[in-house]
């Protein structure tokens, strides 16, 4: 299993210079620079250049492109034009944040599409599945930020039980912070719950009309241990890949929805970097985001390796 | 202050002055705060990049950083220059040597008194890395004789400097010397105003408290502008950053926040209604266009004036605004020194059948003229929508080209980009008088990409007396002609005066709707 995770690790190396070259050079052939969008439309040309001059950004290309790397090699990810904060900083800082708001999320998630999917899946073609069924259509069908906007509508506005916005740090207030979050999280959830039980249900269904879940019926075992140990183990295959992918969606989607209800996390210090051309930030955000996303697609594989012995028996050969 | 007073202050830099002078006597009657206490929360509409001030024409982060930071000399209510933080300043008679001086007994907020120390470390590092800091092209030196006197020596007589120097798109925000002494966002947030910085998360807030040790200026009796005689009347103001407009306006009706600024026209109605929000409208900015001097067929003279002649500006401004605009082709408002109604029959023609004229005059042979605009703010792209339609009824051959705004803008500023006429809205332009208003029609800074960036050369010796001729009147006159001209050779298209509304709970007063978010003089009523 360690010569498995190390392998993988390997493999995640040239990828991430691929992502960092990638990072570097798509940034320059988009148009706009950061100088004119801080000076704005009425900045004379001389303001533009004396912007230009603060921020560096009269440099060549070779020499930019090579501090780039001998700062990427020292773990700096140079810093931001707008903020005057080293990247590596304004990410750390901001980790935390989205971090938790996409745990909690991914949790409803979990809880919602693995219940909702079952029971769907045990009803199969009855009243509870058709209810989960719409339900998950309507969660698919909702754009995250339509359904962001309704929720202040509904529960800030006339229900008066969540602020509209805003954040307050789990370590300052527990119930202040999940007053902030639980909105954002609802509304990133709802769009993967429903996928989730879409995929629940089907591959459940599959492993339901299994011949060993027959004989397991047949040897007289409750149903509880047919569906909770039995059948519920393989599903747990394709419902890990999933919660990979489920996971990357939900830190890009919290661009949107942190933007909505103002909370400092990741992604809207992305969305602005991308919006305001802070070249550094993009560059160091998205090497970052990159990384992360590998760092769990590895812990999902390994995660299979846990789970699924024929894989470990396929890598012992 | 009224027009009259704003021309006897503008008349030269001299009566200025004594103007100065003499308005520090009048002292009386001063606004005192009616209720003391309670956090003031503004929600504002853009993100605030940063606080360092002399480093940043963002309207963001000048909305926060003028309650903590003061400049020497700055604008009132109506963009007159009014002194700050120098009560007073003296001319020279060959109009080289401006003496300023400061207010006394003003302490930073670290406790440190301000001598002309500051102000010259202040100067120093604006020089050096100040957003705006070709205004000090024609000062030589400044010399400092004693801790409240402060001299600017200038190289050759500036009939503008005051205008120039109090210009606040990037003011020359004072601070502490050994601050000054650091790099572009570097420095700590330590002003002289009447609020002192606590914290900036990114993003998210400002939070900012009252300085119990403020002086205030004594030359007017309440605040006016960025200028005039401020008083904290909050414990502390937080600024949130709330970018989304639903959210913002949710944040407002609910009571989350006092102040929501950049109320959207489609909200106005319902906001209007509820109980407990009122609301409060100002003159934003002008709407208006660029032709590009170096692409075909806009090249052509008689082309352009067939764009000009094609418009109905009242529709465009309509559209760009969902109804909340005025009209107006003029580039300074009706209220400004140096407004003047010279060329504006080529505002809003509405003519087609004189711009088919014109086209079959400049041998227009169906060449694309191509609309730049963004989806990313309504003025720009509803006014292109329109244009567009209008510019068809008229036999032009019309292609939008909707870019995100960065994007867009870069490509505006390139003489051989793609495209034809550029959308947008000026605000600090108009507001700050004659001479910045015709800037961008002139040499070096010419907005519609002439070929070389070589402007008119009539435009540009008309430009040259708008800024350098001695009195107002002769200025006011030059304006007047370079209006006229830029009207009636298409160096621009003006629509309309676009409105900006901000809504607030009732429980504040004092509110004065301005460009700037002021929380001075504000008090919340329990």
């Amino acid at each position: 299993m360690i010569g498995y995770t190390v392998s993988r690790l390997l493999q995640a190396i040239p990828i991430l210079f691929l992502v960092s070259l990638f990072a570097f050079g798509m940034i320059y052939l988009i148009p706009g620079d950061a100088a004119t969008v801080i000076g704005g439309p009425e900045a004379s040309a001389a303001d533009l250049e004396e912007i230009r001059q603060n921020m560096g950004l009269n440099e060549p290309f070779y020499l930019q492109i090579t501090s780039f790397y001998t700062n990427l090699f020292q773990g700096d990810l140079g810093k931001s034009l707008m903020l005057g904060t080293p990247v590596l900083d304004a990410i750390i800082d901001r980790t935390p944040i989205t971090l938790g708001i996409s745990i909690y999320s991914l949790s409803i998630t979990i809880i919602f599409g693995l219940v909702t999917g079952i029971i769907a899946a045990l009803n199969h073609n009855k009243l509870l599945d058709q209810i989960a069924t719409l339900f998950a259509l309507i969660g698919i069908s909702l754009p995250n930020f339509w359904l962001a906007l309704i929720l202040i509508v509904l529960f800030s506005v006339h229900l008066g039980w969540f602020p509209t916005g805003g954040y307050v740090a789990f370590s300052e207030s527990p119930i202040g912070w999940l007053k902030t979050t639980t909105m954002p999280a609802v509304a990133l959830a709802l769009l993967q719950a429903g996928l989730l039980t879409r995929i629940t249900r089907s591959t459940m269904l599959e492993v339901l009309s299994q011949d060993y879940i027959r004989t397991a019926r047949a040897k007289g075992l409750s149903e509880w241990v047919v569906v909770g140990q039995h059948a519920l183990a393989n599903v747990m295959m394709p419902v890990v890949t999933v919660l990979g992918l489920i996971l990357s969606v939900l830190l890009s989607g919290s661009i949107v929805i942190e933007v909505i209800y103002n909370i400092p996390g990741l992604g809207s210090l992305m969305g602005n970097a991308i919006l305001s051309r802070d070249f550094p930030l993009v560059q160091g955000g998205l090497i970052s985001i990159a990384a992360s996303l590998l760092f769990l697609n590895i812990v999902v594989d390994v995660l299979y390796f846990w789970l699924d012995p024929r894989i470990r028996i396929k890598s012992r050969d | 202050m009224k027009q009259p007073n704003a021309r006897l202050i503008l008349r030269s830099s001299i009566a200025a002055g004594l103007i100065f002078a003499a308005g520090s006597a009048s002292a009386e009657g001063q606004f005192e705060c009616p209720v003391v206490g309670g956090e003031l929360i503004v929600a504002v509409e853009s993100g605030i990049p940063t606080l360092d001030q002399q480093t940043t024409s963002a309207g963001a982060t000048r909305n926060v950083a003028m309650n903590i930071f003061e400049a020497l000399i700055t604008r009132d209510a109506d963009m007159n220059p009014v002194p700050d933080l120098a009560t007073s300043f003296d001319v020279s008679d060959d109009g080289l040597r401006y003496t300023f001086h400061l207010r006394e007994g003003v302490t930073f907020h670290n406790g440190k008194p301000m001598t002309s120390a500051d102000v010259a470390a202040s100067f120093d590092r604006y020089r050096e890395i100040g957003g705006n800091r070709s205004n000090l092209d024609a000062v030589e030196k400044w010399e400092m004789p004693d801790d409240n006197t402060f001299v600017l020596v200038l190289k050759h007589p500036q009939a503008t400097f005051i205008e120039n120097l109090s210009t606040y798109t990037v003011p020359i925000v004072i601070m502490p010397s050994e601050e000054a002494a650091k790099g572009v966002g570097e420095i700590d947030i330590i002003g002289t105003g009447p609020f002192k910085y606590v914290e900036f998360v990114p993003d998210s807030h400002v939070l900012l408290e009252r300085f119990d040790d403020y002086v205030p200026t004594a030359v007017m009796e309440t605040n006016s502008g960025f200028g005039g005689y401020k008083q904290a009347c909050v414990d502390s103001v937080r600024f949130r950053m709330i970018t989304e407009t639903g959210a913002r306006m949710a944040a407002l009706e609910t009571g989350e926040v006092h102040i929501a600024t950049a109320v959207p026209a489609i909200s106005k109605k319902r906001l209007a209604a509820l109980d407990g929000v009122e609301l409060a409208s100002r003159l934003q900015g002008l709407s208006m266009g660029y032709p590009n001097f170096s692409n075909a067929p806009t090249d052509n003279l008689k082309v352009r004036q067939a764009m000009a002649a094609a418009i109905n500006a009242e529709e465009i401004a309509d559209a760009a605004s969902d109804g909340e605009f005025q009209l107006q082709g003029a580039f300074q408002y009706p209220s400004q020194a140096y407004y003047s109604e010279a060329g504006l029959d080529m505002y809003n023609q509405n003519n087609p059948e004189k711009a088919r004229a014109l086209l079959k005059e400049a041998g227009y042979n169906n060449e694309p003229v191509i609309l730049l605009a963004t989806q990313q703010f309504q003025w720009s792209y509803n006014a292109a929508l329109v244009m567009s339609e209008q510019l068809k009824a008229a036999g032009f051959n019309v292609e939008l080209s909707v870019l995100d705004w960065p994007t867009a803008l870069a490509t505006s500023r390139d003489a051989d980009g793609a495209w034809n006429f550029f959308f947008t809205v000026w605000t600090s332009t108009v507001q700050q008088g004659g001479p910045i208003a015709l800037r961008g029609f002139a040499d070096p800074n010419n907005v519609f990409t002439p070929p070389n960036n070589k402007g008119p050369a009539e435009m540009n010796e008309i430009f040259d007396r708008v800024e350098n001729s001695a009195t107002l009147e002769e200025r006011v006159a030059a304006f007047g002609e370079g209006q006229k001209y830029a009207l009636e050779n298409v160096l621009g298209i003006p629509f309309g005066v676009l409105k900006s509304t901000e809504g607030l709970r009732s429980e504040v007063k004092g509110f004065k709707s301005f460009t700037n978010v002021q929380v001075s003089n504000i008090w919340i009523e329990q």
